[in-house]
């Protein structure tokens, strides 16, 4: 919200304190100032002048060479606006002036051999207006060396305050006001208004009848007959335009004069265009279209809230009056509506119809019932000034159950118990006394407070404490040195995810956050996605259902870049549902915490120590293992050939647990990698964290060293070339006793000496036993059946024998 | 044989005067001291020899025996305590072989630096979902369904049960419906606004939110415990500011500024973080008195405070991902 200091100096003495400390105080106070704008320091420089001479430049036509008087000597300027000429009054800008509307600052120069010591100025150089179609003429009768901002009246300061929603009190120069009042000790004046009415009685003009009082508790009206629409006089011009509002005509300008000046939001009806010259307040009653004064149509519901005249909506109550009964340059009879509203009901209006007017913002925060009244007489006396029209007698007011001040009790050792330091009773009684909550009594140490209904924010106990310990000052909060803590039961959800971060890292991986919303068709592509009600673009409208779609996104954008050779991993949320309705519940849909890895390009590049290999899916395994390995889950999940997702992978391979599966991935097909644009292998494992963390070993039991020494054979055996190790490692782990402990595949070669369709196959048995020292007796004979196992089932050869 | 024996002594002591490091000595042992060596050699030689020469020899080829092992031990000692430099060429100029290690990306980092501040001071970690209900997120935090404050988070809705949550405050409520005060948590997590993505805001960031209830928690010291957060994590002479504030679960409510000095430009106050004293409404909401206890929260943004830390000046780089940018942290 825009303030103009010079607007809250109407209602409040503040000539001896500076633009800083009120900045401060209402910033500490929960009114946050977010900028100042100061026009008069802004155009300290410029000055009133008086072009005394101006002729042609003798070297350049389109140029003059003017001398120009600031009120102390005379200045030789070079101008280039074809508008300039002697006589005039002008904005001067001497040498050093810094320009705002070009910013730069102004140096004496030569131009074209002629000498300029500064400047004459555009409006559009000050930041004044647009234009900037030659120079700013100035009114004649001011004096030469006048400062700018006081000649042309904008010497004043606006405050950009940011109002947090339960401050609907503070939403008017007036509430600004009073605020400051209370921040340093001083009186707020209000406006005085004394009205000169007519003879005409205002219920022989008008009546106003209210259906729906839950909706609209208050509705206050005057009316003013014979009143001539024209331009606003000046001084209401210029107060409208220093906070950044358009002046309209005298009725209009009025209303929103009132609604910044005591935040009661008004609407000017012309009374003439009344059916019935009256105002019924009722719900629309079915669900209809409505003309609103910005010649929109809105499609209005059944329970929203229409100010109707004897037989038609005239305005959306608190939000819009209607095309159809809206001030124009004819009307003569007015009727200024001043009401209180529920609310609730505003904003859900204003929210439907997608509407949030000066009005409705402050309606749907809640405005003082108390004053509207005032504010219709306000604006009464405003408008007959201007408009040289007649105060008819007296004031329509339907308010059928006054709104009486809530009374809240305030227990003084509560204050110190929930703030934990001391406010004096007498500041916290001055305090809540200067913010218009009538300390009543106190008795035994509890304050019965009197809130006015200006102040809908506060209802309990809580609330007056925090408006004591906001004026008396977060800034006099002591510093504490020490704090509590708790013995009890300290947890770390976030502690597996932690831990396989950091082994990740160990690994070589660069951890990835990427964006949970996609477009709906990568989203279906990955998995059964929600979709987002409101999204802000297509190509974030549905939840992801997978890491993979970010991770091979990341991998495009960086090979664009030409970082080709990744190793990635994101940790995050997926979203997929489980039945094909609504989301209804939480069962409806699984939220799961997953870790994908991929990689991609080079395993190893060239270097001068070895050659440039491409990473394939034996690496992804590599990883994958060692990764399971370090989080202590390899001792339990096995691979497993997987076909279903061949959608998404070429090759793909499972880690499963008594038929669960825990993770899966493998090589990401071609399909897939031609829709991101990526023209490299990726490998991709994705691992289900939620459910990997249950299954994981508490606690890891220590192994006893072994004490006694280990046997190792070696054997290579020539076999058919689709036979696979894990049956040929089977066969030799039958074929021996348990001192057979590992098995390691130590070579695989194809070449023609071993015969077309064969290949080689070495492994090395490690055997021992953990109480004694074998014999060699006993692990030759392991190793022979299982050599001859092997060549039995597979037809295999040994090789080197 | 005693021209053999002095053949062989002289020879070992010309030969390992010129030693200049183990590798030659090594080559000096097998070629004297091994098993099919000068030395072992000799000995078998007079092992062949009549009793009476043997007599006459015994001590000379015993003494020549014992001098070259001592002169051997004694040069080997003397080379590895040295640590004698090879002469094999050995460029060191050459890069090393390459060790690939990876990197947490910035806003896990930061993140886990707020949460090590927190720990020491005796928080747990809680966390929560993020596709939550209108219940968690709004409702039982003291939004009222018709309230302007709805407006203060621009919310994503997948209905209107269901919303991606806007701040990590459902997991608060989640905690202290699951268990009895004294609470002490923090929740780091996800949170989603509706707005444009540009340099400042983004539809998602991370948040860190934190929780204490008990008998005896006050707003003083709130404020301090949030101080002694600042100087921690910006440094000791962060100069801040609490100001009150809004928030529909808090009050009295506050927000805390740090100064920020970019270098080169001018300095101005920042919001890092909201805070303020848990509503009595979300107490009762949970069960839990407010007559008997009080207790505080707070919230903060982590890209935000990455983005001072690192003078970062555009939030989308976070989730850009490019390498370069990874591998810098």
């Amino acid at each position: 919200m825009l303030i103009s200091l010079n607007w809250i100096k109407e209602y409040i003495n503040l000539d001896d304190i500076s633009t800083e400390e009120i900045v401060d105080k209402l910033t500490y106070c929960g009114l946050e100032v977010d900028e100042v704008i100061d026009k008069g320091k802004d155009l300290k420089d410029f000055v009133v002048g008086f072009v005394k001479e101006c002729g042609k430049h003798p070297n350049a036509d389109k140029l003059s060479k003017c001398v120009v008087f600031d009120g102390e000597k005379d200045w030789s300027v070079v101008c280039g606006a074809n508008n300039v000429a002697k006589g005039q009054k002008i904005i001067f800008a001497p040498t050093g002036t810094y320009i705002p509307g070009a910013d730069f600052t102004l140096k004496k120069t030569n131009i074209r051999g002629e000498v300029s010591e500064g400047m004459i100025c555009s409006e559009k150089e000050l930041l004044l207006g647009n234009d900037h179609n030659g120079i700013m003429v100035l009114d004649e009768a001011l004096i030469e060396g006048t400062p700018i901002a006081v000649a042309l009246n904008v010497d004043d300061v606006q405050l950009e305050i940011a109002i947090t929603p339960d401050r609907a009190d503070a939403l008017s120069h007036y509430g600004i006001a009073r605020e400051l009042a209370a921040l340093f000790d001083r009186d707020v004046k209000k406006p005085v208004v004394k009205l000169s009415e007519s003879d005409q009685d205002i219920k022989d003009l008008a009546s106003v009848e209210v259906e729906n009082v839950e909706d609209c508790p208050r509705y206050s009206a005057k009316v003013v007959t014979d009143v001539t629409i024209q331009e606003s006089p000046e001084w209401l011009k210029k107060t409208l335009n220093s906070i950044g509002l358009r002046p309209i005509n005298n009725v209009v300008d009025v209303t929103n004069f009132v609604l910044h000046e005591l935040g009661q939001p008004l609407h000017a009806f012309d009374l003439d265009r009344l059916s019935g010259k009256k105002i019924i307040v009722k719900s629309a009653g079915e669900d209809q279209k409505f003309t609103t004064l910005d010649s929109k149509i809105q499609n209005v519901k059944a329970e929203d809230l229409f100010i109707c005249d004897g037989d038609k909506p005239v305005a959306l109550a608190g939000v819009m009056g209607g095309e159809n009964s809206e001030v124009i340059d004819s009307t003569t009879n007015i009727l200024i509506e001043s009401a209180y509203f529920r609310p609730s009901r505003i904003r859900r209006t204003a929210k439907l119809v997608g509407i949030s007017s000066d009005a409705s913002y402050r309606f749907e925060r809640g405005c003082n019932p108390a004053q509207t009244v005032f504010a219709a007489e306000r604006a009464a006396q405003l408008i007959a000034e201007l408009g040289g029209g007649k105060i008819a007698k007296g004031t329509i007011d339907v308010y059928p159950n006054k709104i009486e001040p809530l009374i809240v009790e305030l227990r003084y050792e509560r204050i110190e118990k929930i703030l934990g330091y001391n406010v004096p009773l007498d500041s916290v009684i001055l305090i809540l006394n200067k913010l218009d909550l009538k300390v009543l009594k106190e008795d035994f140490g509890v304050l019965t407070v009197s809130v006015p209904p200006l102040r809908p924010d506060i209802e309990r106990e809580i609330d007056l404490i925090e408006e004591v310990a906001r004026i008396y000052g977060y800034d006099k909060i002591p510093e504490v040195t020490r704090v509590n803590v708790t013995l009890e039961k300290k947890t770390d959800q976030s502690e597996f995810v932690a831990n396989a971060k950091k082994t990740l890292i160990g690994m070589g991986f660069n951890e990835i956050i990427t964006n949970s919303l996609m477009t709906d068709e990568v989203a279906g592509k990955f998995g059964k996605s929600i979709p987002v009600l409101n999204p802000s673009s297509t190509s974030m409208s549905h939840l992801r259902t997978s890491l993979i779609p970010g991770a091979l996104s990341t991998i495009a954008k960086n090979i664009n870049v030409r970082e080709n050779n990744l190793m990635l991993f994101e940790v995050g949320k997926t979203f997929n549902k489980i039945s094909e309705g609504k989301i209804e519940d939480f069962s409806d849909f699984v939220e799961k915490e997953e870790l994908t890895l991929v990689i991609t390009g080079n395993n190893t590049n060239a270097e001068w120590y070895e050659k440039e290999r491409k990473n394939d899916v034996y690496d992804l395994k590599g990883f994958v293992d060692e990764f399971l390995n370090k989080m202590s889950l390899d001792y339990m999940l096995q691979d497993s050939k997987n076909v279903k997702d061949s959608s998404i992978y070429s090759v793909c391979y499972s880690k499963i647990f008594k038929k669960e599966e825990y993770a899966v991935g493998g090589k990401i097909n071609y399909k897939i990698l031609k829709s991101f644009d990526i023209g490299q292998d990726v490998f991709v494992f994705t691992l289900n964290i939620t459910e990997l963390k249950k299954l994981r070993r508490k606690t890891v039991k220590f192994n006893e060293l072994l004490k006694y020494p280990k046997m190792v054979r070696d054997a290579a055996f020539i076999l058919d070339k689709n036979i696979l190790n894990s049956d040929i490692e089977l066969v030799i782990r039958k074929a021996c006793s348990k001192l057979l402990k590992n098995i390691k595949l130590f070579d695989i070669f194809e070449s023609d000496s071993l015969g077309e369709g064969k290949k080689s196959m070495a492994y090395q048995l490690e055997f021992y036993d953990e109480s004694r020292t074998l014999t060699e007796e006993e692990v030759d004979s392991d190793f022979w059946k299982a050599i001859e196992s092997v060549k039995s089932k597979f037809s295999a050869q040994l090789r080197g024998h | 044989m005693q021209d053999k024996i002095q053949q062989i002594t002289e020879g070992f002591e010309a030969e390992i005067s010129a030693v200049k490091d183990l590798k030659m000595l090594e080559e000096l042992r097998l070629q004297y001291l091994s098993k099919k060596g000068l030395v072992s050699v000799l000995l078998e030689e007079f092992k062949q020899l009549p009793v009476d020469q043997k007599k006459e020899l015994g001590q000379v080829v015993n003494k020549m025996k014992n001098q070259i092992q001592d002169r051997f031990n004694s040069v080997k000692t003397e080379l590895e305590e040295s640590g004698s430099v090879t002469d094999e060429f050995i460029d060191l100029s050459l890069p090393g072989r390459k060790k690939n290690i990876g990197t947490k990306h910035i806003l896990t980092q930061t993140l886990d630096e707020i949460k090590d501040i927190f720990r020491v001071l005796g928080f747990s970690v809680q966390e929560g979902p993020e596709l939550e209900s209108d219940y968690y997120n709004f409702e039982a935090l003291n939004f009222a369904p018709d309230h302007p404050a709805r407006d203060m988070q621009d919310t994503f809705f997948v209905n209107e049960k269901f919303v991606l949550r806007t701040h990590t405050s459902p997991v608060q409520i989640r905690l202290m419906e699951e268990k009895k005060p004294p609470i002490r948590a923090i929740m780091p997590g996800k949170v989603y606004r509706n707005e444009a993505v540009s340099a400042k805001s983004y539809c998602l960031f991370h948040q860190v939110e934190g929780l204490y209830i008990d008998t005896d928690v006050t707003f003083a010291e709130l404020k301090g415990m949030l101080i002694s957060f600042v100087k921690q994590f910006f440094g000791e002479d962060t100069p801040y500011r609490f100001r009150k504030s809004f928030f529909p679960f808090t009050e009295p409510s506050a927000e805390m500024d740090i100064w920020w000095q970019p270098s080169g430009k001018e300095g101005r106050w920042m919001e890092i973080l909201g805070c303020g004293m848990v509503d009595p409404n979300v107490l009762k909401n949970v069960g839990i008195d407010p007559e008997i206890y009080s207790g505080y929260a707070f919230g903060m943004g982590v890209e935000r405070t990455a983005m001072r830390k690192y003078g970062i000046d555009d939030i989308r780089v976070f989730f850009d991902n490019d390498k370069r940018f990874l591998v810098q942290f």
